[in-house]
């Protein structure tokens, strides 16, 4: 709970959590926003923004500024959903294997350190591909389960050292479980580096996401802000001039990514006071665009 | 040397997973693989050219034992097999043409940002605190958190269409001769400053963070109060006892991306149409082109896993203690 006084408290944090809510707010509400539906002809082909047509019109004449907003949904729940997963899955084995040590520790590890060498870009890329025009879904249940690695080794660092503390070596005298010790000994403490690694995976998995349909591996039924990139590349939108069909999008990506980031920032200078922004989030800066080199 | 071996040998056992992977994915998939694999080929090729390039992927009238020992001796003797688009070009062959490229726009792209970003990581740390240094983080956070494809589609529209000064596409005029002659030469470079400025940009800001970073935790060190207090330059304190040190670290990383570099940065080749490998594999996904898909995942993990290995041998130079281990 200190963690989120404190991030109330962050100026970075704050920017961070207001861009997220207002993104947030739009997706929920998108009916109210606007009166066209994301799916329907409702104009012209590539009108110019105006008042009828706030962000103008696709090629196919959807309104944009309606796919935009429906848009948000997708990409909020993608990277939500595929965060989570990824945040409990290295959660919970970077916590086993640290504390647990031993065999279990070997074997997760092995597994982890191999996820981690074969880059995972070209993996999701192939995987995408045969399945062939993978939803929105398909993508987040693919990113949950080939990109968990780097949560598990930073987790495992991290419980290995708290593991040595003394509250944990009296919760072993008492006699506590162990599935107690992990849970209400362990990750308590592990609360911003989980934090980290969570809102780290989200900008992982929107920009994936977004990549992934903007390569065209996406359902192209979808009303998705990569789907909006999709589209627009594919009806040439600069060369004809209908930039708002391609800006609009990479906007609406690059606010919410950098709300994300904000966000990070400051768990990390909370987590670290010394560093201002530390270690953690390096790593996690580090893999997005690793990442994204690969793709 | 027992580290080394013990390294290489889980390497060996990576690359053997990403070539299972390979194997099992389209066999996993619902209905008939060779179906799968193979569609678009069967209206363009002579059924003996098809049953060829079956056999290199392990497709044999045999258990599945066997095919997969079959495809794991044409992956270790470097047969790819062949491109379905571009039939019969070997796949090893479709993508040493892209290499070319790749190696020139994402590795100087890598060497520039590193540099750039060190050096700004650097006098970030140096002058903490400052306005200079919150510029840089707070550029280095947008750098690193909007995706690259955002980056590379504004770049085209603000430098391509917007002001024309670079052309949209290609890695040169398509009307000119390759050759060894400036007109050509010229060209190569036009076509190549929007792709690799955008690259820059992109990677740019992560390695800023990690100087950075690394450059705070050095700074409270010991030997840099003592070089302080015993009046050495400002300058050289900073550059010779703090970000001397500070580099070590950054190295491995550079290795790492150095080691994606042959995977292209898809993105910006796709958006710059670029004839990189990335490019190439994105036409592949397109066209699916399955074998030149699988080949280029393989060699793809290879790199990184050839980078991974150097990062070990220089932590051996550098850390003497390893060598014992």
């Amino acid at each position: 709970m200190t963690l989120f006084r404190q991030l109330l408290s962050n100026k970075k944090a704050m920017v961070g959590i207001t861009i997220l809510l207002i993104v947030i707010l739009v997706a929920i509400f998108a009916p109210f926003l606007t009166e066209y539906s994301p799916v329907k002809r409702v104009g012209r082909p590539h009108q110019a923004p105006s008042w009828e047509h706030w962000l103008g019109t696709t090629r196919l004449g959807h309104d944009v500024f309606a796919r935009l907003v429906y848009g948000a949904r997708v990409s909020l729940a993608v990277g939500f959903g595929a965060g989570l997963a990824i945040t409990l899955i290295g959660t919970v084995l970077g916590i086993i294997a640290g504390y647990k040590g031993g065999v279990v520790d070997e074997v997760i590890n092995f597994f982890t350190n191999m996820v981690l060498v074969v880059p995972n870009l070209p993996l999701l890329l192939v995987l995408a591909a045969f399945i062939g025009q993978a939803s929105p879904l398909v993508i987040a249940v693919i990113l949950g389960l080939t990109s968990w690695a780097w949560g598990v080794r930073v987790t495992r660092s991290e419980t290995l050292s708290i593991r040595q503390r003394d509250y944990v070596k009296s919760a072993e005298m008492l006699g506590e479980p162990s599935w107690r010790i992990m849970a209400f000994e362990i990750f308590p403490n592990l609360i911003s580096i989980v934090g980290i690694n969570f809102i780290g995976s989200v900008i992982f998995a929107v920009i994936t996401e977004a990549t992934l349909e903007f390569l065209g591996l996406g359902d192209p039924n979808t009303v998705s802000w990569g789907i909006m990139l999709y589209n627009a590349q594919n009806a040439s939108a600069l060369s004809v001039g209908a930039w708002w069909d391609l800006l609009a999008p990479c906007f609406a990506l690059a606010v919410l990514g950098l709300g994300l980031a904000l966000i990070n920032f400051a768990i990390d200078e909370i987590a670290n006071p010394r560093l201002r922004t530390g270690g953690m989030l390096n790593r996690w800066t580090r893999m997005v665009r690793i990442g994204e080199g690969k793709l | 040397m027992t580290f080394l071996l013990r390294r290489l040998a889980f390497y060996l056992a990576a690359f053997l997973a990403a070539a299972t992977v390979n194997f099992f994915l389209p066999r996993l998939m619902p209905g008939d693989p060779i179906q799968i694999m193979f569609a678009s080929a069967g209206s363009e090729l002579s059924l003996e050219n098809l049953n060829a390039l079956k056999l290199t992927f392990g497709f044999i009238d045999a258990p599945l034992g066997e095919q997969y020992l079959r495809y794991l001796q044409s992956v270790f003797t470097g047969d790819l097999g062949r491109s379905i688009k571009y039939f019969p070009l070997p796949v090893t062959e479709l993508l040493g043409r892209a290499l070319v490229w790749t190696l020139g726009l994402v590795g100087i792209a890598t060497l520039l940002s590193f540099c750039l970003g060190t050096f700004l990581g650097v006098m970030a740390a140096w002058r903490r605190g400052t306005i200079f240094d919150s510029i840089v983080s707070l550029t280095a956070i947008f750098s690193s958190s909007v995706p690259a494809v955002v980056v590379s589609l504004i770049m085209l529209f603000v430098f391509g269409y917007q002001l024309g000064w670079f052309p949209n596409g290609y890695a040169a005029d398509p009307l000119l001769d390759p050759g060894f002659n400036w007109t050509y030469i010229s060209s190569v470079l036009h076509h190549g400053t929007l792709p690799m400025l955008t690259m820059v940009i992109v990677l740019t800001g992560g390695f800023a963070v990690t100087m950075r970073n690394n450059m705070i935790n050095l700074l409270g060190e010991d030997y840099i109060v003592m070089g302080r207090a015993k009046g050495v330059a400002d300058s050289r304190v900073m550059l010779w006892y703090a970000a001397r040190n500070a580099l070590l670290p950054t190295v491995s990383s550079l290795a790492i991306a150095l080691g994606t570099v042959l995977g292209g940065s898809l993105v910006t080749e796709v958006v710059f149409n670029y004839p990189g490998l990335g490019n190439t594999l994105y036409q592949a996904i397109i066209a699916r082109d399955y074998p030149v898909i699988q080949g280029q995942l393989l060699i793809m993990t290879a790199a990184m896993l050839i980078a991974n290995f150097v990062v070990d041998l220089s932590y051996v130079l550098l850390d003497p203690r390893l060598k014992k281990a």
